[in-house]
């Protein structure tokens, strides 16, 4: 696990070139050190043509990092790949954390269901040598944590979506990771749910200082979530198409965000761009 | 809930009381041929001479001891089977033909066979039984390894779980829910296996004294072996169902 990225000294953000050229204009803005560095990553399923072909990008430990982009493109292949589930075609992902400091939330929130709540947060800290009592020690402490006190012994199957999902990050987060990888973390939710839960993980997110790389379909989750924002290019062989600083203060309230001067121009050209990368497919919606 | 079920146990036993009631005035006025179809009062006396020489006892446990050798020795060998199959690729491409051949016939055919190969005793008995039960096994499990769900091997990937690992939180608790659902099927496999290995060639057994009631045309001797035979696979299933409420306690909690 090697570090990467020589630091160069940001240029400022009105000279930003788009697209985005990882070489001349490394993404780090804020202080941090360098946790995942991809570099013309190719990805294929079998013999198809890559999914993904070139893709380039950069996460430093503070900084949350969103991945947009039409349907199909290629998203969460990037995240299967700096995840070790998948080995790359071409290119090289640099993670400068051990595979054991990375955490995966995934889409769905298939939990073993014949474990309860509290053994399915406790299996990642058992197997990182906790022993049983203090795993499900902190598995509690975790649970109640998200507000799931009293559901420890439940099976999934017994719990809400909403309930689900909380465990799921109970199960990560737990873990303490240093890097997160979140694949539409929270688009089964409804809406208030969705809200406490992201408003939940953003405030982790910012006491603990982790990297954060957000695969997601909703640029304004994106926007009010990240330090960058990332647009991936249809497929197939999608590259990065653009990139976006995103320069709001922190810590950031999820409502409030929202009424900074420059979440809505840029909400606007953001969206304007994604249109774009779905218009060439031709089909229109 | 408890209600409509209540109900439905109500309904079902005045519709066995009605029929046993109509067979039973049918055979004794004359309506139906007491020679095929004796009323149940006969029948229920047949039962009782059978118990009552106590030579029954033998013939019972040799048929339990065949089907639950065969059952069980199905169990371990068609898992064991399915098992390698789903991780030895290779191994996949010779067992797999095989066993969907032996699915596809009817595997009671083996029965003379094997009487040639194991003799008359116990053997046989328990050979049929057991292939019975290992094909339908070898599925359940070879199904359940393949077609486990992806998104739970990820997820404890991800965790940092290895092969050993993965074994342990996925793939065991989720071919043992496949291997359940199939279980009662099973137990009915052992005991058609045990009794018509008996039914085709041997000297004890249920199936035998089917065969022999049947060669006498004893029709309510015939009749009180098959509610015997019904009787324990019910007390069978019942077992299994435990079982299955036991292992998979998650799924009923």
């Amino acid at each position: 696990m090697t570090s990467t990225a020589q630091r160069r000294k940001p240029k400022p953000l009105s000279e930003r070139p788009v697209p985005y050229d990882p070489e001349a204009d490394p993404p780090e803005r804020l202080p941090g050190s360098p946790v995942v560095a991809v570099r013309n990553l190719r990805m294929r399923y079998g013999k198809a043509e890559p999914v993904i072909d070139g893709v380039s990008l950069d996460v430093a430990s503070g900084q949350v990092v969103s991945l947009i982009g039409p349907s199909g493109s290629g998203k969460s292949t990037v995240l299967r790949a700096i995840s070790g589930l998948h080995k790359p075609d071409g290119g090289e992902v640099k993670l400068s954390v051990e595979p054991r400091e990375m955490g995966f939330l995934f889409q769905d929130d298939a939990l073993l269901p014949w474990r309860t709540a509290r053994q399915n947060v406790a299996l990642g800290l058992r197997l990182r040598g906790t022993p049983k009592a203090e795993a499900f020690r902190e598995a509690d402490r975790w649970l109640a944590r998200l507000g799931l006190s009293g559901l420890e012994k439940r099976y999934p199957r017994q719990l809400s979506g909403g309930q689900r999902k909380r465990v799921a990050l109970a199960q990560v987060l737990a873990l303490r990771p240093k890097l997160l990888l979140m694949d539409e973390p929270f688009a089964s939710l409804d809406a208030i749910v969705r809200h406490h839960v992201t408003q939940d993980l953003l405030q982790w997110v910012e006491g603990e200082r982790i990297a954060v790389l957000l695969v997601t379909h909703d640029l304004e989750e994106a926007q009010a979530l990240s330090d960058a924002v990332y647009l991936l290019s249809r497929g197939p062989r999608a590259r990065i198409s653009a990139s976006y600083p995103i320069d709001i203060p922190r810590p950031r309230d999820l409502i409030g965000v929202r009424g900074h001067p420059t979440f809505a121009p840029l909400l606007q050209r953001i969206w304007h761009d994604l249109s774009g990368e779905v218009d060439q497919l031709g089909g229109g919606i | 809930m408890r209600d409509a079920l209540a109900r439905a146990w109500a309904r079902q036993a005045i519709a066995l009381t009605t029929l046993v009631l109509l067979w039973e005035v049918c055979s004794r006025a004359g309506l139906i041929d007491p020679f095929y179809a004796p009323p149940p009062t006969v029948i229920a006396m047949t039962f009782y001479e059978l118990f009552a020489g106590g030579t029954i006892w033998e013939h019972i446990a040799a048929t339990f001891s065949a089907a639950l050798l065969g059952l069980f020795g199905g169990l371990l060998i068609g898992s064991a089977l399915g098992f390698a199959a789903a991780m030895v690729r290779p191994l996949a491409d010779v067992l797999e033909p095989v066993m969907i051949l032996l699915n596809a016939i009817p595997r009671v055919i083996l029965a003379p066979l094997f009487i040639i190969w194991f003799g008359i005793d116990l053997g046989s008995k328990v050979a049929l039984s057991l292939v019975l039960v290992a094909v339908l096994i070898f599925f359940s499990v070879y199904s359940g390894i393949r077609e486990v769900d992806t998104r739970l091997v990820e997820r404890v990937q991800t965790l940092g779980g290895g092969r050993a690992t993965l074994l342990r939180e996925v793939y065991v608790p989720s071919v043992t829910a496949w291997v359940m659902g199939s279980l009662k099927v099973a137990v009915g496999f052992a005991f058609t296996g045990a009794v018509v290995g008996e039914f085709v060639a041997s000297s004890r057994g249920l199936g035998y004294l089917l065969s022999f009631a049947q060669s006498t045309y004893n029709a309510a001797q015939t009749l009180a072996l098959i509610f015997i035979i019904m009787a324990f696979v019910l007390l069978l299933f019942s077992l299994a169902g435990r079982l299955e409420r036991w292992l998979l306690h998650w799924r009923y909690a």
